[in-house]
């Protein structure tokens, strides 16, 4: 039985996983055991994501946030194993599998450490009412750069572990790219369909909106975040 | 962790093995057409029409109804006119860059290709769902498809690239596949419509030409959409600027 829980995980920079993960050892236990971190990593920094909103919100977004990274990965992984076979990488899916959940795995213990800073600002900030609009906006902001630095985090975990394949690094360089192309571009839907997360200001708290696949984020930046800012950019200058 | 290469007496591989092939040394085909063996061609060109029709079903289901099958059999049929109108400029590109054609060995690269394509498409077949299903805009699904197909041709270079390498040729590849890029834009425009139609319009528009940049430019065209159901009422705070373009309309 290979040795690879979380603490094996951040033992020596996690080298000895990365040996047994690419020699093909153990996958399912590897596999299991990343899971059930990513998910305990997750579920922290959801519960603290949904807290402006209380507990109903705070245990939605604990349950929510691992599944993100669960459907995005069960959406991309075809493609992404595709695609490196095709660049030439020498991986089974399964190893493909175990690679991104190591990468997921690594950014929710990220996000669980910083868990407490975001913790504070939740805190910190006033109650959600119509009236906190800019409080809103401004968790929004935070934490979706906390997410995206433990993102980029755990994408350096996959760029470790593919360098040390026998191939090219154009081919390594190519692979993490669209990799991490095809995590970004599904798992911002994916996020977008399983709102909400901080939480709106005018609408009450429920696990789901109404129509969750009605609309995609990036029709929702181009028709409404984008026109938003400019009117107030141009209120600003007049 | 490199997988070992097919002995050179293998038989050709069918089905899945075809697919395991295809992923593990896309080469393989090439090699025994050099050789004068059979290599399967037949079975690339319907994998890869298969992988074409499934990716066709899935981004048919941003309007739903008659327009999957619509698109499922639309797509394959932009696949095979595509690479049939390019083909006499890979036999010429790469005969130029100095690959030695035959004519077993031509016919396995293009339908090498074609399977390669299918297959990469058949990957990206759940991110195409997901966006077909739940976009609004034709504009959006529109530039989705073409960035997953940019994608899928980026991929396939290498195939077409090594398997010209292998005949011989330097180069050819790049230049040949931004052609084939801007023919298959072409090729869909005449084929249309393939992701929306409004109700009671017709199957096709053979007859009406159209250039693929004015097609794309319509995609955004400000022209109120079939409804179907009725429109969601905008959030207080958030008008939809730009909501003119055809939504899809399973949202409305």
């Amino acid at each position: 039985m290979p040795k690879s829980g979380i603490f094996h995980l951040l033992r020596q920079g996690g080298e000895p996983l990365l040996d047994e993960i690419l020699a093909g050892r153990g996958l399912k236990v590897i596999a299991g055991r990343l899971a059930l971190g990513m998910t305990l990593g997750a579920a922290l920094y959801g519960a603290v994501f949904g807290s402006w909103h209380g507990p109903r919100l705070a245990f939605y977004v604990a349950v929510k946030f691992p599944l993100v990274l669960f459907l995005t990965t069960a959406l991309t992984l075809l493609f992404s194993w595709i695609a490196a076979r095709f660049l030439g990488l020498p991986l089974r899916l399964a190893q493909a599998a175990v690679l991104t959940l190591l990468a997921l795995t690594v950014a929710s213990l990220v996000l669980a450490a910083l868990a407490p800073v975001a913790g504070l600002f939740v805190w910190c900030s006033p109650r959600p009412t119509p009236d906190a609009r800019t409080a809103h906006n401004v968790l929004y902001l935070m934490h979706t750069f906390l997410v995206g630095t433990a993102g980029f985090a755990g994408t350096r975990a996959l760029r470790r572990a593919l360098s040390r394949l026998d191939v090219p690094k154009g081919t390594v360089r190519a692979a993490y790219a669209i990799w991490i192309f095809a995590f970004a571009l599904v798992g911002g839907e994916v996020a977008w369909a399983l709102r909400p997360f901080v939480g709106s200001v005018y609408a009450p708290v429920s696990f789901l909106r109404e129509r969750p696949l009605d609309g995609n984020v990036y029709e929702f930046i181009v028709t409404d975040v984008l026109p938003h800012l400019g009117r107030n950019l141009d209120r600003a200058i007049d | 962790m490199n997988e070992p290469k097919p002995p050179a007496t293998e038989t050709t591989p069918r089905g899945l093995a075809l697919c395991h092939q295809l992923l593990t040394d896309p080469q393989a085909p090439v090699r025994h057409a050099i050789a004068g063996r059979p290599a399967g061609g037949w079975m690339l060109t319907l994998l890869g029409l298969l992988g074409f029709a499934l990716y066709g079903a899935a981004a048919g289901m941003f309007q739903g109804g008659t327009q999957i099958a619509l698109a499922a059999a639309k797509a394959p049929g932009i696949a095979a006119l595509t690479l049939l109108l390019c083909c006499p400029s890979l036999y010429i590109f790469g005969a130029l860059a100095g690959a030695r054609w035959t004519p077993a060995t031509f016919r396995i690269v293009a339908a090498g290709l074609l399977a390669t394509l299918g297959f990469l498409l058949g990957g990206l077949l759940p991110i195409a769902w997901l966006f077909s299903s739940s976009s609004r805009y034709l504009g959006t699904v529109v530039w989705i498809h073409v960035l997953l197909w940019i994608v899928a041709l980026a991929l396939a270079y290498r195939f077409l690239s090594s398997a010209l390498r292998e005949l011989g040729a330097r180069g050819g590849a790049f230049l040949w596949l931004c052609l084939f890029l801007i023919v298959s834009f072409q090729v869909t425009t005449l084929l249309r419509p393939v992701l929306w139609r409004p109700e009671g319009a017709p199957l096709h528009r053979f007859g009406e030409k159209k250039s693929f940049f004015e097609n794309l430019g319509e995609a955004f065209k400000v022209e109120p959409a079939a409804k179907v159901k009725p429109a969601k009422a905008a959030p207080p705070t958030l008008p939809l600027a730009g909501a003119s373009a055809p939504r899809n309309p399973k949202s409305r």
